[in-house]
Order: structure tokens, then C-alpha cells, then sequence
């Protein structure tokens, strides 16, 4: 059993990590010299825009911010322990996180449900993209639970989750740390190195081409430039 | 390409497979059993190992020390004993344990035993009587609000206590209102501050110690608050989730007002204008 354990362990939180990182460095680096083209995530913008509107912006603007927690939490734990240190300011932190993790799951529910109930968004809808909407839900959902229910994580993310990740980038992966975490905090780690290995081969790359001069550019509006009604005319009457 | 791919994987494999380090049965014992057992010292949390080996035979002790759970659920008469001694805490399997180092340290034990003198017999820590200004000072190392001198972490990223926080502590790690009881008592709490055991908690203030003035005060608090709060109502959950909610309902408003028109009210007008 425990020997189980320790294979397992060593899959998931050692082997899976390098696995993912390493994937992820070489594969973008290789798909985008290789088919530049396709790098980036198919708008369906143009298909549907209200659902689009309900999902894409509490999504994008979720995640962001989840992720940015993250990090900090990963590249400053002493700061974020220091900031924790009055627990007027953990309660800030970890309600905010909290709401922006619903917000993100939210945008991803209406995601889910765009791309199941347009008809022209399931066409262009791939396996990969399910995949990845799939994935993501694991780990919103367990994100969300181990929020709820594992309190205070920006605290203990600090001094036992930066530790492990340190450990793994320090080529010294030391899983005394997490070992003994409980199911929920083990599958939000798998499903993470999970996203992060199928990174390159998904929609997800657009993360690495984010458009951001879109941010401060005028808006634009796009309009075919011929009489759409007489082409359809045509192709209707051609079948 | 692919080869390269393969060729680094490689090698970080190699890398990433970490040097075990060696560390004597001794230390052992001190990191690991010593916070809820000592040789001759009477009971802590767990029982005196002063002459372990002759209440119980060696085959059944390497068993429960490789994997007291697997023993504790099994229903073994002697292990339900020990764990009614114990007031219900039951005794962890300690993470890298391994049947070799288990045979080393009950021949260590068996050592310790036959010494006259032993420093496992009492823990090194000094105790003296706990003041109500320990019990302020217990609170502020409890919060946070006092730094640990090792810089380790405050107790309520991971724990909760009675009457403390409007969304209370952590729920990561058990709630300490009544753990002073729990563990039994003043001495055998000390002694695990001063070297906590739990799988979780071992690593981290292993590197970050708990100063003796820090475990005093700590030890006063944790006694005061479970004199105090015998039971309690549990009400953080609901405020957490009813704060979260009501962030999630004002974030949604601030996006329409902000850009629910973005992208409709251009363009729907000119798309009319197309049409009619």
C-alpha cells in the first residue's frame, strides 16, 4: 500500500511535473516556428456574441486574476505570509480570490453552454477544445472546493505549495510537503501540470500571442463588403 | 527536434530524481517520535517507549511503526488499547520510514532504555508557571499579528480556534479550541510545539522552529481558550460564502455597466441599418 502510495506520489507530483514543463517549453517553442499560423485559439466571436460576452469576459478576467495570485503566491511566499499576518488582510485576499475563482467559473459554465447549444459554435468546436474545457472545469471546480474548504490557501500555499514547486524547479523535487494533502489540493496539482502539458498542443497557445495593443487600439467593426443576401440567394439555389 | 525533446527529458529525469540524506537513528527519533513519546519520562500524547520491547513482542512493533493505521483498522485488541490511552489521537505513519530504520530505532530504544540517563527522558524545554500576559502574547503568535522569531507560519492559515475572526481560521489543518485536552495536557503539548510531528506541519517548522517563549504563550493560549469555549457556534462557512457570492453578483453588475453595450450598440445599429 504504501509503496503504492510512493509510486503514485512520484508519478503525479514528480514525473508528471518535469513531464508538463518540459512539454510545454519545447513543443510552443517548436509548433510556433514550425505553424505559426494556427497558433492562436479560433475566434467564434463572429458566430455568436451575447453568450460569447457572458463567458469570454468573466473567464478571461477570473482567470487572470487566479493566476496572478498564483504567482505571487509562488515567486514571494515570505511577503504573502507577511501580508497574512493580520487577518484582516488574509480575509481581503481570500475573499477576492474566492470571488474571482466563482466569476471564472461562472464565464466557464457559459462557455460550456455557448459551445453545447449554438449550432454554428459546436461545428467549429474540435475534440481538443472539449478537452481543454474539460480539464479546466476539474480545475476550477477543485480550486473552488479546496477554497471553500481548506482555508486560509494563500497561507499555506506560502509555506507548503512554494516549497514543493520551488523544490521542483531547483531540480530536488521534495514531496514531504504535499504528500499528505488532502485529495482535493492533489487533484488541483495533477489537473494543473495536466493543462500546462497539453498547453502547446491546444487553443491555449494564445495565451503566449495575446493581441495587446487590442487593449488601447480603436475599436473596430467588421462588415462584408458585398451583398450577402444575393450570395446566399446563389448558394441556396445551387444545392 | 523530437530528438533533442527526448534527449532533455532525459536528462531531467536524471536531474530531478533527488540524493537521499542520511540522517542517524538518533535524530530520527528526536524529529519524529520524540514530540509525543518519551524513554523513561512518563506519557506525552503517545506512551513511555521505556522498555518497549518487553510489553509487546518485536514482530508486532515493527508492524504498527512501519503503519500504525493499517494495525489501528485492522481491530488488534492491543492497538485499540493504545489508542483509548491516547484519548482517540492516533499515531501517524511517519514519511520515510522504512523497515530497516524501523529494527534501528527499537534497538535505539532498547539502549536508550537500559541508560540510567537518557536526554529523551525529558524534553529539553523549560517549563514555568503561564501568565495571562502569556496568554495575550499566545493569541498574537496565533493570528500572526506577532512574527514567529523563525519566521515560520501563523496557526491560523490552517487552523481555526474558538471566538477568533469574523471568518475564522483555516480548515486545512484540525480545529485547536480543545487541543490541549487532545493531546494531554500542558507537558505533552510543549512537547509536540516544540517538534510537530503531522505529516504537514513536520517540514515546515522543522526549517522554522517554534522559540520556547513562543510555545509557552501559545500553550497558556490554547488552555485558556479551552477552559473557556466548551462548545461554540460555527458560523464562518456561511460568511465566506455568502461574501464570496455577493462579490461574484456586484463583479457580473460592473461588467455590464462597463461593457454590456461594448459590443452591441454600435454595431447592432449598423447591421440594423444593413438589413432594412
Amino acid at each position: 500500500m504504501d509503496q503504492f502510495n510512493e509510486i503514485i506520489n512520484t508519478f503525479f507530483f514528480i514525473i508528471l511535473p518535469y513531464l508538463s514543463i518540459f512539454t510545454f517549453l519545447l513543443v510552443s517553442i517548436y509548433r510556433y516556428r514550425s505553424r505559426s499560423f494556427v497558433y492562436s485559439s479560433l475566434s467564434s466571436q463572429f458566430l455568436e456574441n451575447r453568450q460569447h460576452f457572458w463567458g469570454m469576459v468573466p473567464f478571461h478576467y477570473g482567470i487572470l486574476t487566479i493566476l496572478a495570485g498564483h504567482l505571487v503566491w509562488f515567486l514571494f511566499p515570505k511577503t504573502t505570509l507577511l501580508w497574512n499576518s493580520v487577518p484582516l488582510r488574509l480575509y481581503i485576499m481570500e475573499v477576492s480570490v474566492f470571488i474571482f475563482g466563482l466569476i471564472t467559473f461562472t464565464g466557464l459554465i457559459n462557455i460550456i453552454i455557448r459551445r453545447r447549444s449554438d449550432k454554428k459554435t459546436r461545428v467549429i468546436t474540435t475534440t481538443t477544445d472539449w478537452i481543454v474545457l474539460i480539464l479546466l472545469t476539474i480545475q476550477i471546480i477543485s480550486g473552488l472546493y479546496v477554497a471553500f474548504f481548506y482555508r486560509w490557501g494563500s497561507s499555506w500555499f506560502a509555506s507548503s505549495m512554494s516549497p514543493y514547486l520551488h523544490s521542483i524547479f531547483k531540480f530536488n523535487p521534495d514531496l514531504a510537503f504535499i504528500s499528505s494533502m488532502p485529495f482535493m489540493v492533489k487533484l488541483h496539482i495533477i489537473s494543473a501540470f495536466s493543462i500546462i502539458l497539453l498547453f502547446p498542443f491546444t487553443r491555449l497557445v494564445h495565451v503566449l500571442v495575446v493581441p495587446n495593443p487590442y487593449l488601447w487600439r480603436k475599436p473596430q467593426v467588421v462588415r462584408w463588403n458585398w451583398d450577402r443576401k444575393k450570395i446566399r440567394d446563389i448558394e441556396n439555389n445551387s444545392i | 527536434m523530437r530528438k533533442l525533446y527526448f534527449i532533455v527529458l532525459a536528462i531531467l529525469f536524471f536531474l530531478s530524481f533527488s540524493v537521499l540524506y542520511g540522517q542517524s537513528t538518533e535524530e530520527f527519533f528526536e524529529r519524529n517520535c520524540f514530540s509525543c513519546h518519551t524513554i523513561g519520562g512518563g506519557r506525552l500524547t503517545g506512551p513511555d517507549l521505556k522498555n518497549v520491547d518487553q510489553r509487546k513482542d518485536t514482530a508486532w512493533l515493527e508492524k504498527f511503526i512501519l503503519n500504525p493505521e493499517v494495525i489501528l483498522r485492522g481491530g488488534d485488541p492491543y492497538a485499540a488499547k493504545l489508542l483509548k490511552e491516547a484519548r482517540g489521537v492516533r499515531m501517524t505513519r511517519v514519511a520515510g520510514l522504512t523497515s530497516g530504520l524501523v529494527k534501528n530505532l527499537l534497538k535505539f530504544i532498547k539502549e536508550e532504555s537500559a541508560k540510567e540517563k537518557t536526554r529523551f527522558a525529558k524534553s529539553a524545554l523549560k517549563e514555568r508557571p503561564l501568565t495571562p500576559e502569556d496568554i495575550v502574547l499566545g493569541r498574537q503568535f496565533f493570528l500572526g499579528t506577532l512574527p514567529l522569531t523563525n519566521k515560520g507560519p501563523a496557526c491560523l492559515g490552517c487552523h481555526s480556534i474558538a471566538g477568533e475572526g469574523f471568518f475564522g481560521g483555516g480548515n486545512l489543518g484540525p480545529d485547536l479550541t480543545s487541543v490541549i485536552g487532545r493531546l494531554g495536557g500542558k507537558t505533552a503539548l510543549m512537547a509536540w510545539l516544540s517538534n510537530p510531528s503531522s505529516a504537514t506541519m513536520s517540514p515546515i517548522y522543522r526549517k522554522q522552529p517554534l522559540d520556547e517563549e513562543e510555545i509557552l504563550p501559545l500553550v497558556a493560549f490554547f488552555k485558556s481558550k479551552s477552559e473557556k469555549n466548551a462548545s461554540y457556534m460555527e458560523v464562518h462557512d456561511f460568511n465566506f460564502m455568502i461574501f464570496g457570492f455577493i462579490g461574484l453578483i456586484l463583479v457580473l453588475l460592473i461588467f455590464d455597466l462597463l461593457w454590456g453595450k461594448r459590443l452591441r450598440s454600435v454595431r447592432e445599429k449598423l447591421v440594423k441599418g444593413e438589413l432594412e
